[in-house]
């Protein structure tokens, strides 16, 4: 039976769009965090603070993955940013051409930082390049401190590591040494930051470190990072 | 994790290459899938199994999964090991200076392809 050959990348159809979308960004000005977590570890809320707190610094625009729902992207317009809102209607996961159609409906001009929300999951985003500069990954401290031992790839595929509702601590059984040392033994290059959106602590250094970022042109990019599928031997 | 989006990449791929080549019937689609890509194969089989049907070129295609292992490179001990869990760290010298070198791959190698009444092979 003859044979022919294709010696392609199951996802570069995606990643095609991810350097366009990358493109795109880069041309404008604009920096780009794609921001992942489990359900419910606070990501919308930690935009809702950044926004606000960094309101007349950056113009930050938000692209909010739900599966249904605008309920986080009017949370996020209410805290002062640009926002469009995709709802995958059961996608587990943003794609490349997701975000490349939300771009038509952003002013690129008038932005410095772009946030993408991806759908709450620890499995599947960390697969899809979306054309971003930067991964952050966002846990808490109500789900259990084992998560970077049982989810290595999302935490190898990023750069920055969030550790939400420290608040929280002395009322669940936590240890947050225990999650860095996992964290960082699938990525030791990891970023991390520990904080409480409700309270506020420590999200004085993570804006310090958004503006620092987006003021920047060239850091360490998504792209680099050992753990993009598909990228060993391809 | 989401093997149906995968499925339906491999066969967008593979039509557009049977198109290209003016290839009628594609009997096999051979991929290579790292062990550490987070893929389930039997999702992937199934998945496969049901898109190709809907497909006149790959109506009853196999799809064939070579598993590529989780290993990397140290280089101050100038050897391969083996990555467990993810942790890329040389167990003999302890350094993190290490490379990884297969287990995420997530590629079409190639299909196998034949003509209306012509047989798939048997493995």
């Amino acid at each position: 039976m003859p044979r022919v050959t294709i010696a392609r990348n199951i996802l570069a159809a995606n990643e095609e769009i991810a350097a366009d979308v990358r493109r795109r960004l880069a041309a404008a000005g604009v920096r780009c965090i794609n921001l992942m977590s489990g359900p419910g570890a606070g990501k919308t809320t930690l935009l809702e603070r950044s926004v606000a707190r960094l309101r007349g610094q950056l113009a930050v625009g938000v692209i909010e993955g739900d599966i249904e729902t605008s309920l986080d992207a009017e949370r996020i317009e209410a805290a002062g940013a640009q926002v469009v809102q995709i709802n995958t209607r059961g996608a587990c996961h943003l794609e490349a051409h997701m975000v490349r159609d939300a771009l038509e409906t952003l002013n690129l001009q008038r932005l410095d930082l772009l946030f993408i929300e991806n759908i709450g999951n620890l499995v599947c985003p960390a697969a899809w390049d979306l054309g971003e500069d930067l991964r952050a990954v966002v846990v808490s401290t109500t789900e259990g401190d084992e998560k970077p031992a049982k989810y290595p790839q999302i935490f190898a595929a990023a750069q920055v590591l969030v550790l939400n509702k420290m608040d929280l601590l002395p009322y669940v059984d936590y240890d947050p040494e225990r999650v860095c040392t996992q964290a960082l033994a699938v990525n030791p290059g990891l970023q991390i930051f520990a904080l409480s959106c409700r309270s506020g602590e420590g999200l004085d250094a993570w804006c310090d470190w958004l503006l620092a970022f987006t003021s920047k042109r060239s850091v360490t990019t998504a792209r680099e990072t050992p753990y993009i599928m598909g990228g060993a031997g391809s | 994790m989401h093997e149906l989006s995968l499925a339906q990449s491999i066969i967008e791929a593979v039509e557009a290459r049977a198109e290209e080549c003016g290839v009628e019937r594609v009997r096999a689609v051979h991929l290579r899938v790292g062990e550490a890509s987070g893929v389930l194969v039997d999702a992937l089989q199934f998945a496969f199994e049901m898109l190709a049907s809907l497909s006149p070129t790959l109506t009853g295609a196999r799809l064939t999964i070579e598993i590529t292992p989780h290993r990397a490179w140290c280089e101050p001990c100038a050897r391969t090991f083996t990555v467990m869990d993810f942790v890329a760290r040389c167990p003999t010298c302890g350094t993190w200076s290490t490379r990884i070198l297969s287990g995420t791959e997530l590629q079409i190698l190639d299909m196998e392809v034949g003509a209306d009444g012509e047989q798939g092979s048997q493995e």
